[in-house]
């Protein structure tokens, strides 16, 4: 009968989204209950569902009175109760950061337990049209969560996410009708059945069907060159939006690619189609290599981190397309690992925003100072961004690296050993914005009331209009070049900024830390921070984990 | 007896009394110094032949090292540097000398001594280094024109050291294969050092051995320090580059018989134009070091009985050349002046260092009864029998080359004596040597003498390598060497008073080396200085600009491409992301479908 919490999973969050709305007809304030009250339980849910797993293997339940392949079947295995787990946690834990930094209102929480419920079926389903639908759930609910703040700026972002969105959703639905006209089936068990039985591995129809889903689901997870919407929506959404969308949407989405990639088409299919193969792991070398350039190139805090997911889901892809154990096992580990990474840097960032009003990197001079641990929270997990041992960052990136290798070495193939290299290079980039980061965490800043600081800086730039409201949007944008050393290039463009962090008006104080920030989502940031590091510990427990599905893929 | 003998370096000694110098009070601590060099010498004399051998050998980095080697020619040399320093050390004590001259000249002996007793080229050359920063050390505590001497000083024994260091590196990886790995440095691996490294041990050795051109540092620095310091000075460091020298290349070589001769004519010539009387007499360290590579540079050519001349006249030169020293530095202790013509007619006031300064003017000169005669005779002798480039009389250039170098050596010490002692009449009236000093000169004086008497010259020979064989064809006071040193007197009195004014003139005209040298690296020091100063200026600048260029136009993007002209809007919009999609899925269902 456990199966039965399959669809209660799934059913619970979407139920409960009508809450707020059908509450809100009496109580202003029913949407941050209802929703605390419906994540815990999901929490809950998942944790049991991976007990189950845990002891009987993968769970399956059929919908209604319909057996499969004709009936929906919902299924849960190793990799479906991973990205359950970091759904129900990262849901669950950005409401504490909501609840301060808002949107507020009903519908905003009625929205968000949709975006929730359809993660949650995404994750959990094993019928290919019902995918879909769940895809259409979380996007459309991700349209709307985006504009929530009703700005100008997050409604074009929103807007442009809306129409390629539905444009790809369109095309995986389109590779969905392909494949149920090659085979019959929408069953996802059943279709990898039938494709061998009815069609076959080089039949056009299974390519083109494969095609179009991997440009939908592509576009999707924002792989270069069709990343575009994604440092819109994640720049201009509103902090607490960006933190669950940054951490879940995209990484669902590159869950489906690895769900249909590897039970529906299999392994096999693509090791028939080395093209298809090679495609992918150009565009993602391209993607990994892009979203790092870009992202070094950013001086806008969110914007910057949200290239730094194309690059990381690049990683991702090159991982699914490389097709051997170690690399789909790193991409897996990076798919979990990079969304709680990334629900921690936007939580922290987030913060830094409500608490300080920074926004820009010139805005965080001297973090470290006035903002101790969110500052050092962020710089643990940008450092797990970069693959900085023990990380749960490092062990993705070290076992696709590995993997691309093993898969240059195995097959001659030297595409795999261009992926290694792509991704050193990425490492690099990375850690360039990250030290950029960093650098101005710990060592910018001047005049600091207490005397500490670099007092003067040399060439006399000055320190105009810096301490009030704490965040300038009329910063010049120059960079953070040591020395005082004013670049010739840039000459005129703008002076560096070196104002220390200042708390906005009615920040909240804390008697335990000198943080100017929310006290329940800064541990939670802190937990998120230690909790990537603790993962970097368990290597070896993942890959018991994920051995069940790798070897069921890889039979 | 042996054993126990051999198991005490007498360096370690001589360091731990350089400490006591400084640790106790000055009447025992130099007690306590004479005491260890005393220890040194009479070691090295009771040690004698029985006590050759490699001892304290062990391994350092892999490869094996002697730290007491002990033969003929290490113990030759022990035996002198003890006696000398015993001699130099109650000088320096009879001279006022500061505390930490002697300490600084003990822990110089030292690495002087170790270097002597090396058994490999890796302790060799250790103690070569460390012997080139302690004799800088005892310039620069001197201070005032010491100091910039005293970096010209370092820098050359600088560049040397860091020569010969390349000839060991060299000589050991060309040693490997021969020999297991780690014996690749040890002498009793093979004869001097590997044919490939001859150039840069050639070089390196040959600095400190004063060859022409690589002099300038002798006369530039030895005049300067305290004068006990300058006794010290005078005899090691070149001595043991002499000795070194035979190490690396026991089998001489004609080219360095030549340099050496020519390195006579040279340092004499030059000392004869000199007016600084301890100036005059570094020239002639030159000149002296001359005679004693001309004997090993014949080893091959003439054999063993040149190399005993060699070693014998360095063995001689340790002794009178410090005599000297001691006795100029009496007269300039004394008198507080450093220029010959303003002395003058001092032999009355100063009887007992004029007596000295006579016994090591004969010794130097190779006046007959004197040691200088018995060695400098025996490398003439070995020079006679060159007969390259035949000049007059049958005699071989390298043969002539030697003469001339004693002919300008007497004329340039009658010089000395006569400006010193006697020329015009005593402006000044100084004391004579004081007690100590007079013991000092006594010991290195009375040595002169016995080693050079036709009664007991033998011990000098019993001194030497290769005894045997040389003793029986040895006949310093046959007619002919006497004939051969009288003409020499003759022609070195009538040679000085005839040029006289000539050499006057000469000396204010004739510049040496270092008139060309010296600005030639100030000038070529400065300028790369500055050029790579500057180098590095505009690569950071270059780099700066670049890294700051890159920045902005990667902060910058759209104003970037606004300035090269192009206007158009780089973020992709609505419309562009759907085309790219479009594009995307396009190329997807073309490469995958026809793939």
């Amino acid at each position: 009968m456990s199966d039965v919490l399959l669809p209660v999973a799934i059913a619970l969050p979407l139920v409960a989204a009508t809450l707020p709305l059908a509450l809100g007809l009496k109580y202003e304030r029913a949407g941050w209950p209802v929703a605390a009250v419906a994540t815990t339980a999901l929490a809950g849910l998942a944790t049991a569902i991976g007990v189950e797993v845990a002891r009987n293997g993968p769970l399956s339940h059929a919908l209604g009175t319909y057996e499969p392949p004709i009936g929906i079947e919902l299924v849960a295995d190793e990799l479906s109760v991973a990205v359950l787990a970091l759904v129900a946690a990262v849901s669950l834990a950005t409401l504490a950061f909501a609840r301060v930094a808002g949107p507020r209102g009903n519908s905003f929480y009625s929205g968000y337990l949709l975006l929730v419920g359809g993660l949650t079926g995404l994750v959990l389903t094993g019928d290919l049209f019902n995918m879909f639908v769940f895809l259409e759930i979380v996007g459309i609910s991700t349209y709307a969560l985006i504009a929530a703040d009703r700005s100008g700026a997050s409604a074009y972002a929103s807007l442009k996410y809306l129409v390629v969105g539905t444009v790809g959703a369109s095309l995986y639905l389109l590779g969905v009708g392909y494949a149920f006209l090659a085979t019959g089936t929408l069953n996802m068990l059943d279709m990898q059945v039938q494709i061998v039985e009815q069609a076959s591995y080089a039949d056009p129809l299974i390519r083109a069907s494969y095609a179009l889903i991997v440009a939908g689901l592509g576009l999707k997870i924002a792989v270069f060159p069709i990343h575009a919407w994604q440092p819109d929506a994640y720049q201009r959404a509103p902090d607490a939006v960006t933190t669950i969308v940054a951490a879940l949407v995209s990484t669902a989405s590159a869950y489906a690619l690895i769900r249909v990639s590897y039970t529906v088409f299999t392994v096999d299919f693509l090791a028939a189609n080395d093209a298809i193969t090679t495609v992918m792991l150009i565009v993602a070398g391209a993607s990994i290599l892009a979203g790092s350039a870009l992202a070094a190139m950013q001086s806008d805090l969110k914007r910057m981190f949200a290239y730094s997911s194309v690059a990381q889901f690049g990683m991702i892809v090159a991982a699914v397309a490389l097709a051997n154990e170690t690399a789909l096992l790193g991409g897996i580990v990076h798919l979990v690992g990079h969304g709680l990474l990334k629900f921690g840097l936007f939580l922290g960032i987030g913060l830094l925003a409500l608490g300080y009003g920074a926004r820009e990197l010139d805005d965080l001079a001297s973090a470290a100072r006035s903002a101790p641990y969110t500052a050092g929270a962020v710089a643990l997990l940008g450092l797990g961004l970069v693959g900085i041992p023990p990380s749960i960052g490092f062990l993705g990136k070290w076992y696709i690296g590995v993997g691309a290798v093993e898969a240059s070495l195995d097959g001659g193939d030297p595409a795999g050993i261009g992926i290694a290299a792509v991704i050193f290079v990425s490492t690099l980039f990375t850690l360039s914005y990250v030290a950029r980061v960093i650098e101005r965490f710990y060592f910018a800043g001047v005049g600091l009331s207490d005397g500490h600081g670099e007092g003067d800086h040399g060439d006399g730039h000055d320190e105009d209009g810096h301490g009030d409201d704490g965040h300038q949007d009329a910063h010049g944008t120059g960079v953070a070049a040591d020395g005082g050393r004013e670049p010739a290039a840039a000459a005129g463009s703008g002076t560096e900024s070196d104002a220390p962090l200042t708390p906005v008006e009615g920040a909240p104080r804390s008697r335990f830390v000198p943080d100017r920030v929310p006290s329940a989502p800064l541990v939670i940031l802190v937990l998120a921070a230690l909790a990537t590091v603790a993962l970097g510990f368990a290597g070896y427990a993942l890959f018991e984990w994920f051995d069940p599905f790798l070897t069921e893929v890889f039979a | 007896m042996n054993s126990v003998l051999t198991s005490v370096p007498p360096y370690v000694l001589l360091a731990v009394a350089a400490l006591a110098v400084l640790a106790l009070p000055r009447r025992l601590g130099h007690a306590a110094a004479a005491l260890a060099t005393a220890f040194t010498f009479v070691q090295a004399v009771l040690l004698d032949d029985g006590g050759t051998g490699a001892h304290l050998a062990t391994q350092l980095f892999g490869f094996d090292v002697v730290f007491f080697n002990v033969d003929q020619f290490s113990l030759l040399m022990g035996v002198v540097v003890g006696f000398l320093a015993t001699a130099a050390v109650l000088y320096a004590y009879g001279t006022e000398a500061p505390t930490w001259v002697t300490a600084f000249a003990l822990i110089y002996v030292s690495s002087t001594v170790a270097t002597i007793y090396a058994g490999d080229w890796l302790t060799l050359i250790f103690f070569w280094e460390l012997m080139a920063v302690t004799s800088t050390l005892l310039v620069w505590q001197y201070g005032g024109e010491a100091v910039r001497a005293g970096y010209r000083y370092a820098l050359f024994h600088g560049i040397g050291g860091t020569f010969f260091l390349g000839a060991v590196v060299v000589h050991g990886a060309s040693m490997l294969g021969s020999v297991p790995a780690a014996e690749i440095f040890l002498f009793s691996s093979t004869t001097g050092i590997h044919a490939s490294a001859t150039l840069l041990a050639a070089i390196g050795i040959g600095i400190n051995c004063g060859f022409i051109f690589l002099h300038t540092w002798l006369p530039d620095t030895y005049p300067r320090p305290h004068v006990a310091a300058s006794v010290f000075l005078s005899v090691f460091t070149t001595k043991t580059a002499a000795y070194v020298m035979y190490r690396a290349f026991p089998e001489g070589g004609m080219w360095l018989a030549y340099l050496g001769g020519f390195m006579a004519v040279y340092g004499a010539f030059f000392a004869l134009l000199q007016y600084n009387p301890r100036r005059l007499l570094s020239y002639h360290i030159q000149a002296q070091l001359g005679y004693m590579l001309a004997g090993f540079g014949l080893a091959t050519y003439v054999g063993e009985f040149a190399v005993t001349g060699g070693f014998a006249h360095l063995f001689n030169n340790v002794l009178y050349k410090s005599l000297l020293f001691m006795a100029v530095g009496v007269v300039i202790y004394r008198t507080g002046v450093e220029d010959i013509r303003d002395m003058g007619g001092l032999w009355r006031v100063m009887p007992v260092t004029f007596l000295v300064y006579l016994v090591g003017a004969a010794s130097i000169t190779a006046v007959p009864g004197f040691n200088g005669f018995i060695s400098k005779g025996m490398v003439i002798d070995s020079a006679h029998e060159v007969h390259n480039y035949e000049l007059l009389f049958g005699e071989g250039l390298l043969w002539w080359l030697l003469i001339l170098g004693g002919v300008g050596t007497f004329m340039s010490f009658i010089k000395l004596g006569y400006y010193m002692f006697f020329h015009g009449s005593a402006t000044l009236s100084p004391k004579d040597a004081t007690p100590f000093q007079t013991a000092g000169m006594l010991l290195a004086g009375g040595a002169c003498v016995f080693f050079g008497t036709p009664f007991t010259y033998g011990y000098l020979i019993d001194l030497m390598p290769f005894t045997a064989e040389v003793a029986s064809e040895l006949h310093p006071y046959s007619t002919s060497h006497l004939t051969e040193s009288a003409w020499l007197m003759g022609a070195g009195f009538v040679g000085f008073f005839a040029l006289k004014r000539p050499l006057g003139w000469l000396a204010h005209r004739m510049p040496d080396a270092d008139a060309v040298t010296y600005p030639a690296v100030f000038y070529l020091a400065r300028g790369s200085i500055w050029g790579v100063t500057e180098l590095w200026a505009a690569v950071d600048r270059a780099v700066m600009n670049a890294v700051a260029a890159v920045e902005w136009t990667a902060m910058h993007p759209r104003e970037a491409l606004g300035r090269a002209g192009v206007d158009v809007e780089i973020r992709t919009g609505i419309g562009r992301s759907v085309l790219f999609l479009t594009l995307a899925a396009g190329v997807a269902l073309f490469v995958f479908v026809l793939g």
